[in-house]
């Protein structure tokens, strides 16, 4: 395969091999935190953070770590970006921190980011692994903002807290538990199949 | 080097580096930590006697705590009760302001909770929940009023209202602040509540 413009890099993690909705890696806590809009926003910069870190570490080291202990390697490397946003979190918004719960020590086993360790980063160069990270991370930040802006808007009204829809729309309380967090997954992957199926066709046609 | 030497280099050195990174953001974010924890309760402390302007903590116990709520004379106005119990999911924590003489509840506030999102997490919500809870009777223990109604006015003095679809978490927080009431009294009967101005 030929090697991918930094450009396409890039846009592979928002489009063709978005984390969520091609790879379905890292649901866990797109299922749990995105029933708010700024649950959303947090997980997502935390993951960021946490990505494009672990990335840039493994990136570097990957010549020096034995092949037999690098998942070891690397889950230590992970752990430590966590536990520093999980740290940061808690001391200086307490309030996300309490409503993210377990969810931020659980990045430490979110299968993006040691998928993309283990799959780009210990194979790559430094910038190439960073601009992977940035991609993948994007991917990730915008399904989990997505699927917030639907979750808060259709279950409780509002997005960030401000009323949007009147009192004539009846918040669909569902949508705010675990179940309706699987039907508007499941309806976002479906939708992005048909996108992708659409734009296959046209690109065979051409 | 052979290989089980480098094995056991790397992942020693790469654990040394991490550890003492953490030690390090542990230090600095330790302190505010704390302070925020604290905080969060004092404020709860401060909020639910109207017209506080300094709490101070006179007794703790586990899941329960009493703060002197004064105010800016100096004058003993309310005291705070912490307490915390079990909810429909997990434990509920909540502050509730009641008068010197422990008759009157006079606002509640819910620390923490992780009741359902839109059924009984609406115990944290002014409009649907606490605003029934302002001055309330509780000389006896307080009741339940159910279905709820929608003038605080048309509530006996020792009702408050249940929410809708969550009556579990409405009577965990009633058990929750009625029991608080009693072990208060009960302290208070002791003579460990101080009576000194």
């Amino acid at each position: 395969m030929a090697e991918k413009t930094r450009k396409q890099e890039f846009f592979k993690g928002l489009w063709g091999e978005n984390p969520i909705t091609r790879q379905l890696l890292g649901l866990c806590s797109v299922l749990a935190v995105s029933n708010a809009v700024i649950n959303g926003l947090a997980m997502g910069l935390a993951v960021t953070f946490v990505l494009i870190f672990s990335s840039l570490i493994v990136s570097l080291i990957r010549k020096i770590v034995p092949n037999q202990v690098r998942i070891a390697s690397f889950i230590v490397i992970i752990a430590t970006f966590v536990t520093i946003a999980d740290r940061t979190l808690a001391a200086y918004f307490p309030h996300l921190s309490k409503a993210m719960g377990p969810y931020v020590p659980l990045i430490v086993v979110n299968c993006i980011i040691l998928g993309r360790a283990e799959a780009f980063a210990s194979k790559n160069k430094v910038s190439r692994s960073v601009i992977d990270a940035l991609g993948m991370s994007g991917g990730y930040f915008l399904t989990i903002l997505l699927m917030g802006l639907i979750r808060e808007l259709l279950g409780n009204r509002t997005i960030l807290g401000y009323p949007i829809l009147g009192k004539w729309f009846s918040p669909w309380v569902v949508m705010l538990l675990p179940p309706g967090a699987f039907i508007m997954l499941g309806l976002i992957i479906a939708i992005s199949n048909v996108i992708d199926f659409k734009i296959k066709e046209r690109q065979k046609r051409v | 080097m052979n290989l089980a030497t480098r094995m056991i280099v790397t992942l020693t050195s790469i654990g040394l580096i991490s550890g003492s990174f953490l030690a390090i953001v542990g230090q600095v974010t330790k302190e505010r930590i704390i302070f925020n924890k604290k905080h969060e309760i004092e404020m709860a402390a401060l909020k639910v006697v109207p017209g506080a302007s300094n709490v101070k903590m006179i007794y703790e116990e586990r899941d329960f705590a009493i703060f002197e709520d004064r105010d800016e004379t100096g004058n003993l106005i309310g005291y705070a009760l912490q307490a915390a119990g079990t909810g429909f999911q997990d434990k509920i924590s909540l502050g509730v302001g009641v008068s010197p003489d422990l008759n009157t509840v006079l606002s509640l506030i819910i620390i923490d909770q992780k009741e359902t999102p839109g059924l009984g997490a609406k115990i944290t919500d002014e409009i649907s929940f606490l605003q029934y809870w302002k001055n309330r009777d509780c000389s006896k223990s307080l009741i339940l009023r159910k279905p709820p109604v929608d003038n605080p006015n048309s509530l006996a003095p020792n009702e408050v209202n249940a929410i809708t679809g969550a009556t579990i978490s409405s009577q965990a927080v009633l058990n929750i602040v009625n029991e608080a009431i009693k072990k208060a009294r009960q302290l208070q009967a002791e003579g460990k509540l101080s009576e000194r101005h």
